[in-house]
């Protein structure tokens, strides 16, 4: 809101401004802009957890999903269309990447499935990749009306500049979700290391104690084969 | 200027109509769901939801629920809680992690009139920002009176921050992880000698157990 009480130019531009901003603003068709959802949630043993995303007409939307946490790090994945057709179906997989082309309009439903499950919580990571026809455009419809550098005879090489740092600025986006996916990698590693140290040290502990037993138990039983009512003459 | 007005109460009508094309799910009366954000500290976490409410009458849902509110609690990597609010059927929380971690956000809805829940689907839009994803850049210009590509620069200077956090976590994470590991294979190689050990000895003193047993027994 600042920016548009910044401008010093005519009411009427700037009404038109703000309508098409607002327009732009409320709808993704306006420019092929890549939004990216990530989250890592909690899935309680025997439930089934699903997510809405709205996708446009002629796009693209990858997800992948992991299963970080939870005793048999599997869970059963599900993708379905705007119109209820499932187009993707996986049973108790820990983790999977799938990319759905060319989407059509309407909300796709992802889902987690841990029915299976009785007893153990799962921690699931999925990131949602949803690109619009034109594939990614850049950041330029959220700073319309800045101030433009001056210098119309530098056009063409501010276009360059600005062409590179645009790409520059995907490249970075990407990397950034290829960090998310190896953070949840090693996440999930950790869990499991930490689950096994916590295995070895009570399983160590529990194989000990039935040896005393074992050792106590036999003792006791040889003892009681020579008992006093039964005696034994040389 | 006059029109400006106007034009900004269209555009923040507008803004509040279409907040973002967010993931969204489905949420019952007592439900809570939770959702973990693994974040180096310093890192400033913005989260907008948006709940609609299905109407039986109009069989879909309808665009604000005023009276429904949405309890939000968010707990830091030691469950210690940094923010527990209530909010309003539109809301935005934000907090700032001091401690690199996995941070718990929890949701539930705190629903004053039961009656409204009786179709028993409440639809909430959930968007969560992390780190330079937070910047409002429109804002950041007109502070310190940048110009497009300066701002543009400015956004990949803090892309850059933000992912060389992320390494330096990723590093502090990976040298807990090889401490871990560590420790496990300490400690499977000192049970191991250990039972060994155990063994040993108490076979030994069966053995002498139930040799001093039979001979008071006089059988040997």
């Amino acid at each position: 809101m600042a920016l548009l009480r910044r401008k010093e130019g005519s009411g009427g531009r700037l009404l038109a401004l703000a309508a098409i901003f607002g327009w732009c603003f409320g709808s993704v068709r306006c420019f092929g802009q890549s939004q990216d959802s990530e989250l890592t949630f909690l899935l309680p043993a025997g439930r089934l957890e699903c997510f809405f995303q709205t996708a446009v007409k002629n796009g693209t939307m990858e997800v992948e999903y992991q299963v970080i946490a939870g005793a048999g790090m599997d869970v059963d994945f599900t993708i379905l269309s705007p119109e209820g057709i499932r187009l993707i179906v996986e049973s108790r997989r820990s983790d999977g990447v799938h990319v759905v082309e060319p989407t059509v309009e309407g909300d796709y439903q992802i889902c987690f499935d841990n029915s299976f499950s009785r007893f153990s919580e799962k921690m699931v990571f999925f990131e949602i990749i949803i690109e619009g026809q034109g594939g990614d455009v850049g950041g330029d419809e959220e700073w319309a009306g800045l101030e433009e550098p001056d210098g119309s005879l530098l056009e063409y090489k501010l276009e360059d500049i600005r062409e590179s740092m645009d790409s520059l600025h995907r490249r970075l986006e990407r990397s950034r979700q290829m960090q998310t996916v190896l953070r949840a990698f090693e996440a999930r590693d950790r869990n499991l290391l930490e689950d096994n140290l916590w295995r070895v040290s009570f399983w160590s502990c529990a194989s000990m104690l039935v040896m005393l037993c074992v050792a106590l138990t036999q003792v006791y039983t040889v003892r009681k084969l020579f008992d006093d009512k039964r005696r034994v003459y040389t | 200027m006059m029109l400006s007005t106007p034009a900004a109460g269209l555009l923040l009508i507008l803004a509040w109509i279409y907040p973002s094309h967010a993931l969204y799910f489905h949420i019952g009366e007592t439900e809570k769901k939770c959702f973990i954000e693994e974040i180096p500290d310093e890192t400033m976490v913005i989260g907008k939801y948006r709940t609609q409410l299905w109407d039986k009458q109009t069989s879909s849902f309808l665009p604000s629920t005023p009276g429904l509110g949405m309890h939000v609690e968010i707990k830091d990597p030691d469950t210690k809680i940094i923010l527990s609010r209530q909010y309003g059927s539109d809301g935005r929380f934000t907090f700032t992690s001091h401690t690199p971690g996995e941070h718990q956000i929890c949701l539930h809805s705190n629903s004053t009139k039961m009656a409204l829940f009786a179709g028993g689907k409440l639809r909430v839009h959930l968007d969560i920002q992390v780190g330079e994803h937070t910047n409002n850049y429109p804002e950041i210009a007109a502070k310190d009176k940048l110009t497009e590509l300066q701002l543009r620069v400015r956004q990949l200077l803090d892309q850059v921050e933000q992912i060389q956090k992320e390494q330096n976590y990723q590093r502090y994470r990976e040298e807990r992880f090889r401490m871990t590991s560590e420790s496990t294979n300490q400690r499977v190689l000192w049970w191991s000698i250990a039972q060994t050990l155990i063994l040993i000895v108490t076979g030994i003193w069966q053995m002498k157990h139930l040799k001093s047993f039979f001979e008071a027994k006089k059988l040997v």
